[in-house]
């Protein structure tokens, strides 16, 4: 197991370094970036305007260059050894590049002499392997992008905790009765429901409860005005508000706070449970055609006992993958329920710095949910050998 | 064994992607570039070989002939009730001031004689025939490149069938807008034959940069200039530079003229419309002042809520990157800066400008202002006709005192005209309850015009060639270089800087250095305000709470506001018709569909109200004259 556990290591440090590699290449050669729209302000910009421009974003310095700024935050300058520059007429990257009457090329590089003047420290990263995740270039420009990740991390936890724990609740009894109960008129009825609940995009499920339990749940309410609605979006209100005639709520009281994570948990519930249930049910069905299964029957054992204790047991087994695959979603929020509801979470956070080319906010989101990723995979391959004494790594 | 296969396998991409992204050569600090490159010896520059059909002025006059403008309005804008009202002739909208139309010279939809100009440019369409053809058998095939917004593909789809029913067929590409937008492709590298996007109309109308000759983007001159048509009308070229040297208005005006009359001749570019823009609010919420050149927010010391509320709620789709004018050109920041009003001493209504801080305008007129004779000599840094700051040499062209552009022959002096021009303040106080000095004028100067700022243009800086600080009034004189006739000569350049505020590491403001200011939560997210409303918390992701600047000399109606980000505009619709929001601005609302959604329920319930009306933005196609 010890050198299972040392071989899946170094695995997952070779994982992240090639996703981390290979996501700086794909946002270096995507088209657009931060200078997108520059040339749209009807104003005289000239080459070097750009060039300066440019190298705000270090957009002069080759990739690799940035990547490895990025990732361990060097080269900073000349490596200096007995007093003596080495390399400092290594070109970095090019600040301006030469027309072709000029030749083509480049007309002015970035030497390695020149980077604490150029790119200085202070707006730079320390690496992002020492913490430092940078400053974001567009959504918070030079604000640090860990202070971004940090003001949104709650909000996302507190939704994807809420939801996971109730479409759990919901979805383990739900799959288990309906298998218990195959081509029952209730298997039949939740098979459907279930289909439709993980065939339609979150973002239906979104605009339809709004539209109903604040759009028309409003026009209702000008006629009874006992009849409630419930808050759109945003996390918390930011003045009082009425509900109903009958209840004024505070902002930020804790039922404003519920009142707003209803729509937007019930969402992400409805595609959990639809998803996971029906996962169940197929996984159940499978365990109770075993031949233990039978045995235990035969043996006279109770239904709730052959159920719950010999065949739940074994039916879970492949539902820890996925439930330990939520981990990273912890993180990483799910973009389109937040930017539907307006709730200030990671996901947001990052469809926005894509949106925008805030490529220090995307790659630090992406490097982080990979490493939760790999060590969530990980630590579902040791809970299968925990919960089923047959595995063997 | 399959870890070190997966290993080497890595390592070999990561080597093969280092080598293929380091292609440059290396070469010792100063080497000059090596001379006449490929790209050079190899024949014709790119975008210098006139386009086969779109070179000719008859298809371009018939291109514009068969687009039904007020059709593609109508697809677009569905709830607009007289589309004509956005109908553009120009590149000015009607209501601008230097507006003197109609230019009856652009064409507008008439297919017969769109039909009959091609036919006499000899592009025939034969009968049953879906595309014309010319005497050699040749398609009349034209590509049409735009961004992938649905708003664009929606006016385009009828664009496309106009001009397919006059025999044209498009190719359309929706491109994504970072490509179509991005610095190094699409429109940057002209790379369309008919392209569509939008400009955004400003007070001073601008242009140089759009139709002057200099300013056609070139692998030769670094693609630089935004005439991406490459459109070189030397009547029109020499009026827009004109237009932007000239300090009195009415001679602007006839300078802007002639350039929109060539404009309308040459049909180099298609004006489709004027954009419509659509602003919410709650019945509840008095005090709007819609305007298509100023921010909404700049009034809303004056906005009031009629249930006695103390608190507005603003709707924004987009949370300000900083509140720090020098880095961010977002409208959601700008509209907070308004409020707070830490960014321009005047304003731009209807068009036009008034003034905010400033005493008054500085016209000449106002005697604030002077135009002085000045002999430029060899050496001396002046403007040239292209609007840089340069030696005066020889060979250098600038304009003389009367305007006309000259050679300087690197001996005999110059008369130029220098601008001198004092902007004079009226009192006022920081939200900390510091009076506001010269010093925090004088800062803004310092830091503004540092290159390590982050700012995006110096050109205000640039032209200046001194400013004396008054020591005892709240004033400060600019002495532009010779040669500059900035047409917003009478506008401050200068908005102050809280010069005495103590940043967190114990430091004063006016200590720190230039490149640090974008770093600091004391300038961009908590800055000072002088303006009515300051800014008490920012919620990252969720509001930027604002409330009254007990210090401000005027009168505040309202004392509290909050900006709430809302992400998406059905949401923001939904917010503002449940009453959690006060006010959507047209960055937020935009001209969607969920306008027609505020227009419904502003019409049952009345709880909304809204303005619909042109913007200073318009759609138009560039027609690229040259091809690659």
């Amino acid at each position: 197991m010890t050198a299972y556990l040392i071989r899946r290591l170094f695995q997952m440090v070779i994982v992240v370094f090639v996703v981390s590699l290979f996501m700086f290449f794909l946002f270096n050669i995507a088209p657009g970036g931060p200078l997108t729209g520059l040339q749209q302000q009807q104003r005289r910009i000239t080459p070097e305007e750009k060039a300066r421009i440019r190298a705000q974003y270090e957009l002069d310095l080759y990739w690799p260059v940035r990547y490895t700024r990025w990732l361990v935050g060097q080269p900073q300058g000349p490596l200096v050894i007995g007093g003596q520059e080495w390399f400092a007429n290594v070109p970095m990257g090019c600040y301006l590049e030469a027309t072709p009457e000029e030749g083509g090329g480049c007309a002015d590089y970035v030497y390695l002499s020149e980077m604490p003047e150029l790119h200085p420290p202070i707006k730079s990263s320390r690496g992002i392997l020492f913490g430092d995740f940078g400053n974001s270039t567009v959504v918070q420009a030079g604000r640090p992008v860990w202070d971004l990740l940090a003001s949104r991390l709650m909000a996302t936890v507190e939704l994807q905790v809420i939801s996971l724990v109730l479409a759990l609740v919901i979805a383990i009894p739900l799959g288990i009765y309906s298998a218990v109960n195959q081509y029952s008129k209730f298997d039949y009825t939740f098979t459907t429901a279930a289909f439709v609940g993980s065939s339609m995009p979150t973002f239906f499920f979104g605009l339809l409860f709004i539209l109903l339990f604040t759009v028309l749940a409003g026009r209702a309410q000008e006629v009874w005005p006992w009849w409630p609605t419930l808050p759109p979006g945003l996390r918390e209100a930011v003045r009082p508000y009425d509900v109903a005639s009958w209840l004024r709520v505070q902002p930020g009281t804790p039922l404003d706070r519920f009142l707003h994570l209803l729509m937007p948990v019930a969402v992400l519930t409805i595609f959990s449970v639809a998803a996971w249930s029906r996962f169940l049910r197929s996984s159940m069905l499978e365990v109770l055609r075993q031949d233990y299964v039978r045995t235990a029957r035969a043996k006279g054992l109770v239904e709730r006992l052959v159920i719950n204790k010999h065949a739940l047991r074994n039916a879970l087994i492949p539902f820890i993958t996925i439930l330990v695959l939520q981990i990273p979603i912890f993180f990483a929020g799910a973009i389109v329920t937040e930017t539907v509801f307006a709730w200030p979470g990671m996901g947001r956070l990052y469809f926005d710095a894509l949106n925008r080319s805030d490529y220090n906010i995307a790659l630090a989101f992406i490097y982080v949910t990979t490493i939760l990723t790999v060590v969530a995979t990980l630590l579902g391959d040791i809970l299968y050998s925990v919960v089923d004494p047959r595995i063997r790594y | 064994m399959k870890t070190k296969k997966f290993l080497v396998l890595a390592l070999l991409t990561i080597l093969a992607l280092v080598v293929s992204a380091c292609a440059a050569p290396a070469a010792a600090p100063g080497a000059a570039p090596a001379a006449g490159g490929e790209a050079a010896s190899s024949g014709a520059e790119e975008f210098t070989t006139p386009h086969p059909i779109l070179s000719d002025v008859k298809v371009r006059q018939a291109l514009a002939y068969c687009i039904d403008r007020e059709a593609l309005i109508a697809s677009v804008y569905p709830y607009v009730e007289d589309g004509a009202e956005l109908l553009m002739d120009s590149f000015l909208p009607k209501t601008h001031w230097a507006y003197v139309g109609p230019y009856t010279d652009l064409p507008m939809y008439d297919p017969d004689a769109g039909k009959a100009l091609l036919d006499e440019a000899g592009w025939t369409q034969a009968d049953g025939a879906p595309v014309r053809t010319n005497a050699a058998g040749d398609s009349l095939v034209l590509k049409f490149t735009t961004t992938s917004a649905q708003f664009r593909q929606t006016w385009s789809a009828v664009m496309i069938q106009n001009l397919a029913d006059c025999g044209v067929q498009i190719i359309p590409t929706y491109a994504p807008a970072s490509w179509w937008f991005g610095d190094t492709t699409g429109l940057a590298r002209r790379d369309f034959e008919l392209g569509a996007f939008a400009w955004v109309g400003q007070t001073e109308p601008a242009g140089r940069s759009l139709y002057a000759c200099d300013q056609i983007p070139l692998p030769s001159n670094n693609w630089e200039g935004q005439n991406y048509m490459g459109w070189c009308n030397e009547t029109a070229s020499k009026a827009i530079v004109q237009a932007t040297n000239t300090l009195l208005r009415e001679d602007r005006v006839a300078a802007y003229d002639t350039v929109q009359q060539e404009f309308a001749k040459d049909v180099v570019s298609i004006p489709v419309f004027q954009r419509a823009e659509a602003e919410a609010w709650s019945s509840n919420l008095t005090g709007i002042l819609p305007d298509a050149t100023e921010y909404a927010t700049t009034n809303l010391a004056e906005w009031a809520l009629a249930d006695g509320g103390d608190t507005i709620v603003i709707g924004m789709t987009q949370e300000p990157d900083s509140l720090w004018a020098t880095i961010s050109s977002m409208a959601a920041s700008a509209l907070v800066r308004m409020a707070i009003d830490n960014e321009r001493t005047w304003t731009q209504y209807d068009y036009d400008f008034q003034v905010r801080l400033q005493t008054e305008l500085s016209t000449l007129e106002s005697g604030l202002a002077a135009n002085n004779d000045v002999e430029a000599n060899a050496g001396d840094t002046v403007y040239n006709t292209a609007g840089e700051p340069v030696a005066l040499e020889e060979g250098v062209l600038v304009f003389d005192k009367d305007n006309n552009e000259v050679t300087f022959d690197g001996a005999t002096a110059v008369p130029m005209k220098q601008l001198v021009v004092t902007y004079k303040m009226n009192p006022f106080t920081w939200s900390d309850g510091t009076p506001g000095t010269i010093a925090d004028f004088e800062l803004a100067r310092t830091i503004d015009c540092d290159p390590d700022s982050g700012a995006t243009t110096f050109t205000t800086c640039e032209s200046i060639q001194d400013v004396a600080w008054s020591a005892d009034a709240l004033e400060y004189t600019v002495t532009y270089l010779p040669g500059v006739q900035t047409p917003t000569y009478f506008l401050a350049p200068f908005a102050p800087y809280p010069s005495q505020r103590v940043i967190s590491d114990g430091r004063v403001l006016v200590d720190v250095p230039a490149a640090e200011w974008a770093t600091l939560p004391e300038v961009t997210e908590m800055p000072l305000s002088w303006g009515p409303y300051m800014v008490k918390e920012w919620n990252k992701g969720q509001s930027i709470v604002l409330e009254a600047n007990p210090y401000y000399e005027g009168d505040v109606t309202t004392p509290n506001v909050i900006f709430v980000f809302v992400a998406d505009t059905n949401q923001a619709v939904a917010q503002l018709l449940n009453g959690d929001v006060d006010y959507l601005d047209d960055s937020t609302l935009g001209a969607g569909a969920e306008v027609q959604t505020v227009i419904d329920a502003a019409n049952s319930t009345g709880n909304v109200q809204y303005e619909i009306s042109g913007s200073a933005t318009w759609e138009h196609i560039d027609i690229n004259l040259f091809t690659k």
